[in-house]
């Protein structure tokens, strides 16, 4: 069970990383390394929100690690579509 | 006290492995999930056939929107979970509160995206067939729609608050909701980088 002060922490936190990717979206230029930082932020602050506003670090296995796992595979999927891009695109052409 | 008064009077403690609010929730979330993850197959689908259109896509939109509904889910989220903690410790008047809180910024969301939309067709992007812009209404107004039943659900256990069915040791309706809530918003943490944030 969490406290309220950990709980507010984690809401800073998540807003600060939010005003972050603003300035990210306005300000910086396309690139790999780019991608990955985005997409570290997307599963970290996945994470936080799961562990802390769903509070699923007891939860059932089945619903945590379900629920663990898509806040992962978005942006592992977001990096391979950047680096694999062509071919992704020629395997799902009709 | 007597240790055995106070054992009766304190909230249970969250089981491990317990099921958060109530199985039917998990089901609906999972539906949810899973709708939303079809819809970002799709994306990046739509993406690896079309990068330039998804390069270039971010810079037609407003981040300042984007980031406003951002926050707003956060802060509405947070104030749930606050409302959540306050239960427990059987605080009924406080939790109530906090669940006005979260209405009242909840309600934020979808006035953000009217005027969004207005910015949007002022701009050029009327979701006209362009692949980035069909992509972008798709997945914002489903979710729009996911916030809107969830604010309904917030007016609900608001009621049931109010009329005094929730308590210390039974609020498994009141998590339920907020897990609704919490799913939704980390839905929103995934669309809202990949639509206002990549460069």
């Amino acid at each position: 069970m969490h406290n309220e002060h950990t709980l507010t922490l984690a809401w800073l936190v998540l807003l600060g990383l939010t005003l972050l990717g603003g300035v990210v979206g306005n300000a910086g230029s396309p690139g790999l390394w780019v991608t990955v930082a985005v997409a570290a932020m997307m599963a970290f602050k996945g994470r936080v929100v799961i562990d802390h506003f769903l509070e699923l670090g007891g939860a059932h296995p089945s619903i945590r690690r379900l629920v663990r796992f898509y806040a992962v595979a978005l942006p592992v999927m977001l990096i391979l579509t950047d680096l694999f891009g062509p071919q992704i695109a020629r395997l799902t052409t009709l | 006290m007597s240790t055995a008064a106070a054992t009766f009077t304190a909230p249970p403690a969250p089981a491990l492995g317990r099921i958060p609010g109530n199985k039917a929730i998990w089901v609906g979330i999972y539906c949810e999930l899973t709708e939303f993850a079809l819809m970002f197959l799709v994306y990046f689908l739509a993406r690896a056939h079309h990068p330039e259109a998804f390069r270039d896509g971010p810079q037609q939109l407003s981040t300042l929107a984007g980031v406003a509904n951002t926050v707003i889910m956060l802060t509405s989220s947070y104030f749930v979970a606050r409302g959540v903690m306050a239960m427990r410790r059987n605080a009924r008047g406080t939790c109530l509160k906090w669940l006005a809180a979260a209405l009242v910024v909840g309600i934020g969301y979808p006035v953000v995206k009217f005027f969004e939309v207005q910015w949007n067709v002022a701009h050029g992007l009327s979701g006209n067939g362009e692949v980035f812009q069909m992509a972008y209404y798709y997945l914002t107004f489903n979710h729009l729609v996911h916030v809107s039943w969830g604010l309904l659900g917030l007016l609900w256990v608001m009621a049931r608050t109010w009329m005094g069915a929730y308590d210390a040791r039974d609020h498994d309706g009141l998590e339920a909701f907020a897990c609704y809530w919490h799913a939704t918003d980390l839905i929103w943490l995934m669309i809202f980088p990949l639509f206002y944030v990549l460069p």
